[in-house]
């Protein structure tokens, strides 16, 4: 595999994420100028980091939509669904901004309000705009975003920076017509509706158009990819390439979801996702060029909570009416907790830089001459915190870390529901267990608080070692102590051939 | 002359602020055309506009009942593939019915 190179950090840097310590973010993060480092260190879906420690929510006020994609369903909805575009309650804009209000004074870790649906948000400008202004107005310690399709985004952009939105997501799938044709079937643009390689194009022309315009105001975008094998899979590095030249900060590119079960085209038509090899080999093509984030968990359009988990169900229309908000004493408790966390992270990056962790030759240790280990995937269940703090057979996902002689790298998350917690009336039944061993299929090692003997016989069983001796620790931390202890046990000569039979 | 929609709506406010005569109105369980206020949008625009934003086929039909988007003309789905589908639905989850009643009408 073609790694960026991650050189030690020196400790110096003012703050900036300058070493592998900012976990997804050393490679994702390290080309970005200071001030947006600063922009987006307390939003969880831009950082990694920020991840463990803020939470995020979306509220649901976009019903209509002006495209349709082939991975979408606009008549689908399933409790048991976490999929994006997918909502149980759609939202008055008086509604989301008393749900926001509630969220934010419980849950103080909310740092982000987002719309992302479960249509286009920009397609229903009204009850989006008018949400953010009332936000805004109640709320100013909580961060906006916006996703869009990009169709409706140019003739928006400047209602839309007078709301102080400063982060906007387009998704971009392809900047080809002809590919375009394959993921859009038709789009609605003045007062048509127009399908195939002409609606691609003028769809294209405005996404690209919008980035242009945002950028020029100063508004940071991150551009989403739907991954979509043999139809854009390819072409997404041009993708890349290009919107990384037009000023986007962020690429985020995400495999296509696509269970028949869902009802959309490609279910349908046996179009299949990418593996995660595949995701992860794309990922690292385009890493090259741009900017890329790896740690998204596509999650719904009213999802609450920190990133992975969702909290939806206390704060349903119900629940939220009986509630009352003291909102001025939310917010200075938020205040604290905000400051609190940036502090620990800070201290934590700091403490990293220096204390030579990116290495694998543990402090006062000879130098080692230079020898060659190959690079290890190792999987973590984690609460959040940035610690390893979750029960094996509790965890939902999993975060998944490179090691390598160049220090511990986020690289991916790997949900074990993949989508769907609807049991065994839906999917194939195959057991929790079984589903969660080929989610983690690539990785040596599984680091949890602890772990039950059947799943650890099962995973040894698998290839992958399961390791409940790094409990509480940070995760970084463990991720290099783990790989070095393989070093010196002699498991990590290089690969001429794959490793199956040491398992 | 006047256009309908019928109970495969899902509610998506899509048509309502297209309407040039605002004859579509929010109403339970799904949004609904006043007849007397709709023209089918002759004489303002090439098409209605409420069918031609519409994301869910057959949700609209006219006086005669004929879908103005028929089933597959939005998806692209080929209909034995939306059968197919209609028919593992109506096995498992009975509560669905938009997407089983979208295909049972399928020729």
């Amino acid at each position: 595999m073609d790694l960026p190179v991650l050189t030690p950090s020196t400790p110096a840097a003012s703050g900036g994420c300058s070493s592998s310590s900012c976990g997804s973010s050393a490679e994702q993060m390290s080309h970005l100028p200071e001030d947006i480092l600063r922009r987006v260190q307390d939003h969880p879906c831009y950082s990694e980091d920020a991840h463990h420690h803020f939470a995020r929510m979306h509220v649901a006020v976009a019903p209509a939509c002006n495209i349709q994609c082939n991975y979408c369903n606009r008549k689908y909805d399933c409790a048991n669904e976490s999929r994006p575009g997918v909502v149980s309650e759609l939202l008055t804009p008086d509604q989301a901004v008393k749900k926001t209000l509630v969220v934010a004074s419980e849950i103080p870790q909310m740092s982000v309000l987002g719309i992302a649906g479960p249509g286009d948000p920009l397609a229903n400008p009204e009850r989006t705009f008018e949400t953010f202004r009332k936000v805004a107005e109640y709320a100013p310690d909580i961060k906006l975003c916006v996703s869009t399709n990009g169709l409706s985004l140019p003739s928006v952009v400047d209602e839309l920076s007078q709301y102080n939105i400063d982060h906007v997501t387009i998704t971009i799938n392809c900047v080809d017509p002809e590919i375009g044709a394959r993921i859009y079937p038709w789009i609605f643009w003045n007062n048509r509706r127009i399908r195939g390689v002409e609606g691609a194009r003028i769809l294209i022309e405005q996404q690209q158009k919008g980035l242009e315009m945002l950028v020029e105001r100063g508004v940071l975008v991150k551009v989403n990819s739907v991954m979509i094998p043999g139809v854009n899979d390819v072409h997404l590095k041009e993708v890349s390439r290009i919107v990384k030249s037009k000023g986007a900060f962020l690429h985020n590119v995400m495999p296509l979801i696509s269970e028949p079960e869902h009802g959309t085209f490609y279910g349908l038509t046996g179009q299949r996702g990418p593996t995660q090899d595949e995701l992860m080999a794309l990922q690292d093509a385009c890493a090259g060029d741009m900017n890329m984030m790896r740690h998204c968990r596509q999650c719904r359009a009213d999802a609450v909570g920190l990133l992975g988990e969702d909290r939806g169900d206390e704060f349903t229309l119900e629940k939220i009416e009986m509630m009352t908000i003291d909102y001025a004493a939310a917010m200075k408790r938020r205040a604290v907790l905000r400051a609190d966390v940036l502090a620990k992270l800070d201290a934590r990056r700091s403490v990293k830089a220096s204390n030579g962790l990116v290495s694998l030759v543990p402090a006062g240790a000879a130098p080692a001459p230079e020898r060659q280990t190959r690079p290890v995937k190792i999987a973590v269940a984690t609460a959040g915190g940035g610690v390893i703090n979750q029960h094996f057979g509790h965890a939902r996902e999993f975060l998944v870390y490179e090691a390598s002689t160049e220090g511990a790298r986020f690289i991916s998350h790997r949900k074990t529901d993949l989508y769907c917690a609807g049991g065994d009336t839906c999917g194939d039944g195959e057991s929790v267990l079984q589903r969660t061993i080929r989610a983690l299929e690539g990785c040596e090692v599984v680091l949890c608080s602890k772990i039950g003997f059947e799943p650890w016989g099962q995973l040894e069983a698998a290839g992958i070692q399961p390791n409940g001796e790094h409990a509480m620790e940070p995760i970084e931390e463990a991720v290099m102590a783990v790989y070095r202890e393989m070093a010196e046990a002699g498991k990590l000569a290089p690969r001429e051939m794959p490793l199956r039979h040491s398992a | 002359m006047a256009l309908a929609i019928n109970e495969l709506c899902v509610n998506c406010y899509a048509c309502e602020p297209l309407c040039p005569n605002s004859a579509i109105y929010l109403a339970r369980p799904h949004f609904r055309i006043d007849p007397a206020l709709c023209t089918e949008c002759l004489g303002e625009y090439d098409a209605p506009q409420c069918a031609e934003i519409c994301p869910i086929e057959a949700a609209i039909i006219d006086e005669a009942g004929e879908a103005l988007n028929p089933p597959g003309s939005l998806t692209g789905i080929p209909l034995q593939a939306l059968a197919a589908a209609a028919a593992a639905l109506a096995g498992t989850q009975a509560h669905l019915p938009v997407m089983g009643q979208g295909a049972g009408g399928a020729p």
